[in-house]
């Protein structure tokens, strides 16, 4: 039963989704999948498909895998000694984890965003921003051209425009975190995944990404695992929510659009979480 | 409308097997694969059997060469060209790895090998040239005769004053650095610092100069091992200065909140906490000069008579010992130095492994 | 009538020490401490009087001629070829242990698993372990046949580059092998330096620099390297400043002689301060020539002293840094 505190959350959201599509062609999507460290399974089962150009959110106590899972999108899974996992990841209707899949190619159209914000403090504002082709060896002309467009679409360039050769270790926790998302960006990527970007940072520069993030869901695909259940309501179109039983891996107990997840959820269990009866 | 966890699956989910996916390699790769580990080596083997160049010869500049470049192919093939740096630097840091190893084993074994000569003879083990001394002994009498007891008492003289001088000065520094926190503690780190980069032979001459030359003593066990504890300080020093800086600060407050002096507090409490990790400072200064050469040719010197007075005459120690014997034409001189060097490296072996467990257990201790 | 407050600041620090033993305490640990000052400054004196003295009556020829003419009536010694040499070794040394260390390094931090790691950092503990004395006897009889084979090879292959030409037709006693021993020397402490700084390397960026894309070199070069920039040249200075010291390891691997070799790395015969001075001091004629060696150590102090210094420098800045 939907409870009085989301009411005036839901017509946010019903005012915020007016313009967007149904849901259309799928992006990303997992299919069975399970993930080990070493012995010890942490994840089970887990389907999810992401549609184009949308945000979904994934919710959950700490600890029950989230984090785990996304970096089994975009195969960083694969770099933790001990790791393991089982179904498959279907990006553009291929499998990622196919012989003849390129991983960097992958992490180049899948990229990732971490919680705490961490540039490369031995490079400039500019330098940190095109760090993705140089690393991956992509080749992008138009350096300048780059910087100010990724920079805008991170809501930063304004901020810097004028000390791009300034190091990077100067800026403000805020301003760093929307410095790693433009360096995301300067690589093309598709899909964004972001783990918990805004729990290191100040309510203030929180509400600036997540403008940024529902601007950039016009052009890209993101899938957000927060904390913050304001947030997932605030910023997503679908929900997933994970939990994990003790000494058990985690499931996706229940998903679907987040104004239903939120105000009309099937599971018991989902409906205490969103309630913050736990968690 | 919502969707919830399909229960119905998760029988079929718990037959999943873990997998590695990313580790399968297709077929075409893993044949690139085996022709870059195995042509380079056979082309090396074939080169060996039909030409006279020698081994090592061969494998630096015929192998690593054909290695980088068949690897480079490989991983063109499997990764592009971002691959081929890659595997330039895995393929010259494995050789490096192999280098460090053969030269290690070289060291040691060879040690272990010429030495053995010296320490067993055709009765068994020699442990005449454990203990006896060289006195009537000249380069060329057949190892029966002699051996390096005296070296050996020369060396625990000259190391045992270099100990009693070195470690108090040394902890004192350490405990001034942690516990008296002084003014000066920064230039007093640095000085130490500095110390530690004082050639061996500097030191010699040092003593040289101050000491034997102003005829103030003769050249003897003293002289060198105040030569030692210039060279020991600064590591005892150091690693007392680190061991101390382990020991939880609630010790000392507690300590003083009883009531404590000061001075007490350090020389009844911390010290003893730290107990182990001193004994680790004092044997790694010991294991530090054990081998020091240099210092020793100018103020030890060396002698073929088992000496007991630090103070009087030069004496024989296990490095200068072997400096002696090292290029002499006789091989049995040679065979001698051999033996010396085997013993000096076991003592210092065995002196690092019991750091090396202290520090462990240190280590364990404190978690 | 209420009393004006006169507050007098207290001084906590004397109050502590106010017990007369703790001041007897804390005077003898400071006079301790400062016994390593006292050792430098001492060095610093008594070499440098035999500097002053060596300076005077040769005139700067002491630094910039080559020869060593003791005996005759008017005495004539330059260290020229030794300063040179010494700083020629070192610089073959570095040439071939900055690479093995680096590499080295890299190996342990980032390519080799867990317990390969561990064995590998014991073996480079180890080899740093080994006195000098040993690694020379080690030289002169198993490092010799070899590297005269080699080096007979590079003149024959590669004998039109200048350094690598050979007038005598001796390959023994050249300035390549010592080189190479003293590359031996600096490894383990150029590895162990580069080892930990690397290793510190943070996960965070590292973790950012995979989600780009990247390859082990690119990582290297963007990532670790520059992170580690600063401890590894400190570490690359260390090891300098030991092989400019280092004495025995080469002494029976080098052919002193009283002629600057310049750059013919493969010839036999070179120069080193250190091996001057304990290759002479058996034969000394007189306080005067024993004067001179005295102050040619005296330079080879400051030398070793500076690099020193600045390696410290060099890695406590970047270890504040990196905090």
């Amino acid at each position: 039963m939907p409870t009085a505190e989301y009411e005036g959350d839901v017509e946010v959201l019903e005012d915020q989704f007016a313009g967007k599509p149904n849901v259309g062609p799928i992006e990303l999507e997992s299919r069975d999948v399970s993930v080990w460290f070493g012995q010890r399974k942490v994840l089970e089962g887990v389907n999810i498909a992401f549609p184009k150009k949308t945000v979904t959110a994934l919710i959950g106590p700490s600890g029950c895998g989230k984090s785990t899972y996304i970096r089994t999108l975009n195969r960083l899974h694969e770099l933790i000694p001990g790791a393991a996992l089982a179904g498959s990841v279907l990006y553009e209707g291929k499998d990622i984890y196919d012989t003849d899949v390129d991983p960097v190619h992958i992490r180049l159209k899948i990229g990732m965003v971490f919680q705490k914000p961490n540039p490369f403090p031995s490079m400039t504002i500019r330098g940190n921003v095109l760090s993705g082709l140089k690393l991956s060896g992509m080749k992008r002309d138009g350096h300048d051209e780059i910087v100010e467009q990724t920079l805008t679409s991170a809501g930063l360039w304004n901020e810097v425009k004028d000390r791009l050769d300034s190091a990077a270790g100067e800026l403000s926790g805020g301003q760093q975190q929307r410095l790693v998302i433009a360096r995301a960006l300067a690589v093309q990527p598709h899909v964004l995944l972001m783990d918990e970007p805004c729990s290191a940072l100040d309510p203030a520069s929180t509400l600036k990404i997540e403008e940024t993030i529902r601007e950039l869901s016009k052009e890209i695909t993101i899938v957000i695992v927060t904390h913050n259940m304001q947030q997932a309501v605030r910023v997503s179109d679908y929900t997933a929510f994970f939990l994990a039983a003790e000494n058990e891996p985690g499931y996706v107990i229940e998903q679907g659009p987040t104004t239903d997840i939120f105000s009309n959820p099937q599971d018991q269990r989902t409906l205490d979480y969103v309630n913050g009866r736990f968690g | 409308m919502t969707q919830v966890l399909d229960r119905e699956r998760i029988a079929e989910w718990s037959q999943q097997e873990p997998q590695r996916p990313w580790t399968r390699k297709p077929v075409h790769l893993q044949v690139w694969i085996a022709l870059a580990a195995l042509l380079p080596a056979v082309i090396v083997a074939l080169m060996f059997t039909y030409t006279d160049l020698p081994g090592p010869v061969l494998m630096v500049v015929v192998y690593l060469p054909l290695q980088l470049v068949a690897s480079g192919f490989a991983a063109l093939a499997t990764k592009g060209r971002q691959g081929i740096a890659d595997s330039v630097i895995i393929v010259n840091a494995i050789g490096a790895t192999l280098f460090s190893f053969i030269i290690l084993f070289s060291v040691l074994g060879s040690l272990i090998f010429r030495g053995f000569e010296a320490l067993w003879g055709d009765d068994g083990f020699r442990s005449s040239f454990l203990v006896q001394n060289n006195v009537y002994i000249n380069p060329s009498t057949p190892l029966e005769y002699g051996g390096l007891g005296h070296a050996v008492i020369g060396t625990l003289i000259i190391v045992l004053i270099a100990s009693v001088i070195a470690v108090p000065i040394g902890i004192a520094t350490a405990i001034y650095i942690t516990e008296v926190r002084g003014r000066a503690v920064p230039y007093v780190r640095f000085f130490v610092q500095a110390m530690s980069g004082v050639p061996s032979i500097v030191a010699g001459l040092f003593i040289l100069t101050v000491l034997i030359v102003s005829g103030a003593i003769g050249q003897s066990a003293f002289a060198g091992g105040l030569a030692y504890a210039i060279l020991m300080l600064p590591t005892v020093a150091r690693t007392a200065e680190e061991v101390l800086r382990l020991i939880p600060e609630d010790l000392r407050t507690g300590a003083l909140a009883l009531g404590s002096t000061r001075a007490r507090v350090v020389l009844r409490v911390v010290i003893p906490a730290a107990k182990t990790g001193i004994i680790t400072a004092i044997i790694l200064g010991v294991a530090r000069v054990i081998g020091e050469t240099a210092p020793l040719l100018l103020t030890s010197l060396k002698s073929d008579q088992t000496v007991l007075n630090p103070l009087s005459d030069p004496i024989a120690a296990l490095p200068t010992y072997i400096f002696d014997n090292v290029a002499l034409p006789y091989p049995g001189a040679v065979t001698r130095a051999w033996g010396a060097a085997l013993v000096l490296m076991i003592i210092v072996l065995i002196l690092f492994t019991i750091a090396r467990i202290l520090g462990r257990d240190r280590l364990n201790k404190s978690r | 009538m209420s009393m004006p407050r006169t507050e007098v600041r207290r001084d906590l620090k004397s109050a502590a020490t106010s017990h007369k033993g703790d001041r007897v305490f804390n005077r003898s640990i400071t006079a301790a401490a400062f016994t390593a000052l006292v050792v430098l400054a001492g060095i610093a004196i008594f070499l440098g009087l035999s500097a002053v003295e060596a300076l005077r009556t040769q005139g700067l020829d002491f630094l910039f001629t080559t020869e060593w003419s003791v005996e005759q009536e008017d005495p004539k010694a330059g260290i020229w070829g030794m300063l040179y040499g010494s700083v020629l070794l070192s610089a073959i040394g570095l040439v071939i242990a900055i690479p093995a260390s680096l590499l080295l390094s890299v190996f342990i931090v980032f390519l080799a698993p867990r317990r390969l790691a561990k064995v590998m950092t014991n073996v480079v503990d180890l080899m740093a372990a080994i006195p000098s004395v040993i690694l020379g006897l080690w030289a002169f009889y198993l490092l010799n046949p070899p590297a005269e084979e080699w080096q007979f090879l590079l003149n024959k292959y590669l004998g039109w580059i200048p350094i690598f030409q050979n007038e005598s037709g001796n390959f023994n006693g050249t300035p390549f092998i010592a080189g190479f021993v003293l590359a031996i020397m600096m490894i383990p402490i150029i590895t162990s330096v580069s080892r930990e700084v690397l290793g510190r390397t943070p996960p965070d960026l590292i973790n950012a620099a995979e989600a780009l894309g990247c390859s082990l070199w690119t990582m290297l070069r963007y990532v670790a390297l520059p992170y580690g920039r600063g401890g590894i040249v400190g570490g690359i200075m260390l090891g300098l400043g030991r092989a400019l010291g280092e004495t025995i390891a080469i002494f029976f691997v080098l052919k002193l002689i009283f002629e600057t070799n310049w750059y013919n790395i493969i010839e036999s015969g070179g120069g080193s301060v250190a091996t001057l001075i304990v290759a002479t001091f058996g034969e000394v004629s007189g306080p005067y020539e024993l004067n001179l060696l005295l102050a040619a150590g005296f330079f080879l102090f400051v030398g070793t002293l500076v690099v020193n210094v600045i390696a410290n420098l060099i890695v406590q800045r970047t270890g504040r840094m990196q905090r």
